[in-house]
């Protein structure tokens, strides 16, 4: 069994190793190990292909944890690792508060995707997120029932449901295939990430005007108190010449 | 017990934050709570703890549901929750047990209830134990003498545990709907405003938009909105054959809960909105002022009267029911601070008149310790028959911080 990279208790001394978490499959893990490379400090994994540790080259006391984004999000907020790559929409759906703990320290301009409000297109008379309160209600009064939302993002849909002003609705916690909820039955409107759209046209969904809560990409983001650390500084001027040398 | 609320060392969220002293000082102010309640005719209950979700949460919307603890049973068939409140438990379980669900009856709980803070402050506890009264089936036309004796109750029993020094607000939600009622518009604009009572912005948008100031800032539906306002506003029949055409082309099958009529009937009401004369400049400003309406019951009912003195519908009776209501809680309101908003309606939705909170100084902080109000469309909406009911609770632990915080008690 591999012992994991990122810490088990608080750190004590001073030359303790700054924990990174980098996505362990995918584009996105793709994109960060070419980033780190072509800014002159390569990762690498430590033991075979599959190790779910590693090391940035030519970088002392810096430790690589490889991770699933979503880890990347939650080990950010409880401390477990420093800093990550990871995208923007997990972040402020994780973390409570997200300013207040945690620093974007680089978009990184890839993983361009936005978390956006989507209706049955069949709807015809729903066009905007007044539509969607007043058909909420609507939907109340004649039938007892709050509309469902079916999300993954339950922190991001309750603020942006808040800050629009509208109550009456109630989330329906989906952990996979949101876009399939309405036709399911599970639910009447969704709020999921989309990069092009495709996915919701092909379920017969359309994104409300007013309804993109978040334009998301990936994202160095790194933990307020670690931020001064001098290898998160080199770690963030590492991927920003790296980027400024892509263009 | 100073150290209920100190600054260090806060205990994990959830746990008993009391030590064994202070566990018994709760123990013995909540008995002598329910005994209060006992003694003026309300009966104990004790409703389950566990509740199905579908309950709350289809009767409180979001707010509640995000701090409300939600599971499955273990078969994973039936979802359910720790209850956030006594009310509806109360409720459930008169609808369950009485021979005569219209039929006077007075209930009495303390108990446990789950509210999910996650902040470690115990005077944020994710469970508390709430005790409080539900007066349900009292003749209509004693609504208002029910509404005060259940406020003088609970101050009555803030006031047996020591609690000295408090702040009363108090709220009517009648006063909007009669002034509503008062003012010619369609029903669903009455409707879409009295949703929105609770939030002010939300509120003001709606209004705006039926004064004509502020516009559909949008043109997504100009195109189907122009054809539908060529039929007659109540051919619904036209307007559906319409929406199915359209259906149609699109290969949209999905309606999602609602049916062609639902979305036929929409944008008729929706076309024939935008042809409708505005609310007038008058009737806005009538409204703006009622929220404004703000002070002293005695102020309030001075400025509710300059407002409607042209008027001797709904609203001037509203007033008067007001003013009733304030007669019976004089000495009360002499006792203490107390102030009256007409724009002030609690966070929980299902509040229909009269609504009241109770704050208390605890930890340097004015914090709710009681709240409560009428509700009367609860019962009907839980699928019982409508039965006027009002009550009230109190956060018990807050109640003790606040009297054993120094300067008070």
């Amino acid at each position: 069994m591999t012992v994991p990279a990122y810490r088990t208790s608080a750190p004590l001394g001073e030359d303790v190793p700054l924990v990174v978490g980098l996505p362990s499959k995918g584009r996105l893990m793709e994109k960060a190990a070419a980033l780190f490379a072509a800014g002159g400090h390569a990762v690498r994994r430590i033991g075979s292909d599959r190790g779910y540790r590693g090391t940035i080259e030519g970088l002392e006391n810096v430790e690589v944890a490889f991770l699933s984004a979503s880890e990347i999000a939650r080990h950010l907020r409880n401390g477990k690792i420093d800093a990550g790559i990871t995208g923007e929409d997990l972040l402020q759906e994780t973390i409570p508060d997200w300013q207040s703990r945690i620093e974007i320290l680089i978009s990184l301009g890839f993983g361009h995707a936005n978390v956006v409000v989507a209706v049955p297109e069949s709807w015809l008379d729903c066009a905007t997120m007044d539509d969607l309160e007043e058909i909420a209600e609507e939907h109340f009064q004649r039938h007892g029932r709050r509309l469902r939302v079916a999300t993954k993002y339950l922190r991001l849909t309750r603020q942006f449901f808040a800050n629009k002003g509208i109550a009456g609705y109630r989330t329906v916690l989906s952990s996979g295939a949101t876009e399939g909820a309405p036709a399911a039955g599970t639910a009447e409107v969704i709020v999921d990430i989309t990069s092009t759209g495709s996915t919701l046209r092909a379920n017969h969904l359309k994104v409300l005007e007013d309804g993109i809560i978040l334009r998301s990409q990936a994202v160095f983001a790194a933990r307020l108190e670690k931020c001064g650390d001098p290898r998160m500084q080199i770690l963030a001027s590492t991927l920003k010449s790296a980027l400024r040398n892509e263009q | 017990m100073k150290s209920l609320h100190g600054t260090s060392a806060f205990p994990p969220p959830s746990a008993s934050v009391f030590t064994r002293q202070e566990a018994e000082a709760l123990q013995a102010q909540n008995e002598r709570l329910l005994h209060l309640f006992r003694s003026r005719g309300f009966a104990p209950v004790n409703p389950p703890i566990m509740q199905p979700a579908d309950v709350f949460l289809e009767r409180s919307g979001e707010q509640i549901r995000a701090r409300t603890f939600l599971f499955t049973d273990p078969d994973g068939l039936e979802e359910l929750c720790l209850r956030p409140d006594l009310t509806v438990p109360i409720c459930r379980l008169h609808l369950q047990q009485a021979t005569d669900p219209t039929a006077e009856a007075r209930y009495a709980c303390i108990g446990p209830v789950f509210r999910y803070h996650a902040r470690r402050d115990p005077r944020f506890p994710d469970e508390y134990r709430q005790a409080g009264v539900e007066w349900l089936g009292h003749a209509a036309e004693e609504r208002i003498r029910a509404d005060a004796e259940v406020l003088r109750l609970c101050i009555i029993a803030l006031r047996r545990a020591g609690l000295s020094r408090f702040r009363l607000r108090l709220g009517d939600i009648g006063l909007m709907r009669a002034l509503l009622d008062d003012i010619p518009m369609p029903q669903r604009w009455r409707k879409r405003l009295l949703m929105r009572f609770n939030r002010q912005k939300a509120f003001r948008h709606a209004l705006m938009v039926m004064a004509g100031r502020a516009p559909d800032e949008t043109n997504a539906l100009a195109d189907i909105l122009e054809e539908i306002t060529h039929l007659d506003p109540l051919d619904i029949e036209a307007a559906e054959r319409l929406v199915m055409t359209r259906l149609k082309k699109m290969k949209a099958e999905i309606l999602a809960g609602r049916s062609i009529g639902d979305i036929a009937r929409r944008l008729l009401e929706k076309a024939e909105d935008a042809h409708l004369p505005p609310l007038s400049q008058e009737h806005v400003a009538r409204i703006e002022a009622l929220l404004a309406v703000e002070g002293t019951p005695q102020e309030v009912l001075a400025a509710l009267r300059n407002l409607g003195k042209e008027s001797d519908g709904h609203f001037a009776e509203a007033i008067r029911r007001l003013a009733d209501f304030f007669s019976r809680l004089e000495d009360i309101f002499a006792a203490g601070e107390c102030r009256f908003s007409a724009g002030f309606g609690r966070a929980l939705e299902y509040y229909t008149g009269v609504v009241f909170s109770i704050e208390a100084e605890i930890g340097g902080e004015w914090l709710t310790v009681a709240g409560g109000g009428r509700y009367d469309d609860m019962l009907a909406s839980l699928g019982g028959p409508r039965v006027p009911a009002c009550g009230f609770g109190i956060h018990t632990e807050r109640l003790l911080m606040a009297t054993h915080d120094g300067g008070n008690g």
